[in-house]
């Protein structure tokens, strides 16, 4: 197999396997950009979040985030019998979220500290809030190897675009008669994209 | 005919792109190693340091919102653009300019007029970061507009790139078994992922 078609065959395949990943971050970014086409599908009356069920809870908030916040979220989730990936935030000062989640599955703890009180809460099932949650999951920062592994393939797919980049650019270069309007594509893209960083 | 013209749009559409691409992916490779920055820089975002510090000699109509008085800064500034407001003490106002590459505070005190504007330290990852999450329609600037137009360029050009390359796919015949192979084995993987996660 000569240079120029491992070239090609490794920009096809590569896009064939990471296909998946490539239309949910398409798709998924409509609904970032436009965030009020996702309410307009669901503008049906359906409460987001369902109440499942409320019970004392009694401890100790630390006062900064981070491993001290994680760590009280893993006790909540605990007491609620709850499982999966997980981030906690301050949401007052009297008040401390704790959201639990699957690409299918959302579920949100609230601990109001002054009421010594957890209620529960699940949202509802929406294909834009699927979307956007499978484009925003990330990270090493949870437990699992599940989710370690999912954050390996985002690094891949990042990878894969690098590759398409490269091997796309020899491609180009490789069909002579379209090197001119090829130049101009991407001269116009960049300056477009400089004039942008000063416009904003 | 319709070959060779989607070739071309694919082609030529990437390489406009380029930059938007590299940028999206760079910064999701900082995001997904948050924790790597976060050990390098430690919490929180890139601290402020004082730029400028001056007395305010504009004007507000009665009445002004926080809004209409913000934009009257950032114009006398010549700092226009996108911005937000940051909840403050009452009597003076915080407005976080959203410049890609140095954000601004600017913190305007009433009682006496004074101006102090900072700029927040350049961190790769930030920017980055800044720029991977700049979208809609909804800041009152014709730049802010014309970048959201360009975002929804790019969700547009993936689809497209993803649905024109099947197409060119298929056309090979040559490349269709291996092809069918290695789709099939990346919609496994994300199948697993879908039950799994």
């Amino acid at each position: 197999m000569s240079w120029p078609q491992l070239n090609r065959r490794l920009h096809l395949y590569l896009a064939l396997s990471l296909l998946p990943w490539f239309l949910v971050y398409g798709f998924s970014s409509l609904f970032f950009a436009h965030p009020s086409a996702g309410q307009r599908l669901y503008n049906d009356g359906v409460p987001t979040w369902t109440l499942r069920f409320e019970r004392p809870f009694n401890d100790p908030a630390p006062d900064g985030g981070g491993g001290a916040l994680k760590a009280l979220g893993k006790k909540i989730m605990e007491t609620c019998g709850l499982e999966g990936s997980f981030g906690a935030y301050r949401h007052s000062p009297t008040q401390v979220n704790v959201y639990v989640y699957t690409f299918w599955k959302s579920t949100e703890v609230k601990y109001f500290l002054d009421r010594k009180l957890l209620r529960v809460e699940d949202r509802r099932f929406r294909w834009d809030q699927f979307l956007t949650g499978m484009h925003a999951r990330g990270g090493f920062d949870q437990d699992g190897f599940l989710d370690d592994l999912w954050a390996v393939l985002v690094d891949v797919v990042c990878l894969g675009f690098l590759t398409w980049i490269t091997t796309g650019i020899i491609m180009w270069w490789q069909v002579k008669h379209t090197r001119m309007w090829g130049w101009a594509a991407l001269g116009a893209g960049a300056g477009l994209f400089s004039a942008f960083l000063t416009w904003l | 005919m319709i070959s060779r013209l989607l070739r071309r749009t694919h082609m030529y559409l990437a390489l406009f792109l380029t930059p938007w691409v590299l940028m999206y992916t760079l910064s999701t490779i900082a995001m997904n190693h948050h924790g790597f920055f976060r050990e390098l820089y430690g919490d929180g975002p890139p601290a402020f340091e004082k730029e400028n510090e001056l007395i305010w000699n504009g004007s507000f109509s009665d009445g002004a919102s926080r809004g209409a008085r913000a934009r009257a800064i950032l114009a006398s500034a010549g700092l226009e653009g996108a911005f937000g407001i940051e909840k403050g003490e009452p009597g003076k106002l915080v407005i976080l300019r959203q410049d890609p590459v140095h954000p601004r505070r600017m913190t305007y005190t009433q009682a006496d007029g004074r101006l102090v504007i900072e700029k927040q330290i350049f961190r790769t990852n930030a920017f980055l970061e800044g720029m991977h999450r700049r979208r809609g329609f909804h800041h009152d600037y014709l730049a802010d507009d014309g970048w959201a137009v360009t975002v929804d360029l790019f969700v547009a050009a993936m689809v497209f790139w993803g649905l024109s390359g099947l197409w060119m796919w298929w056309e090979m015949k040559a490349t269709r078994k291996w092809g069918v192979v290695a789709a099939l084995g990346g919609l496994a993987l994300f199948a697993f992922f879908l039950v799994t996660l």
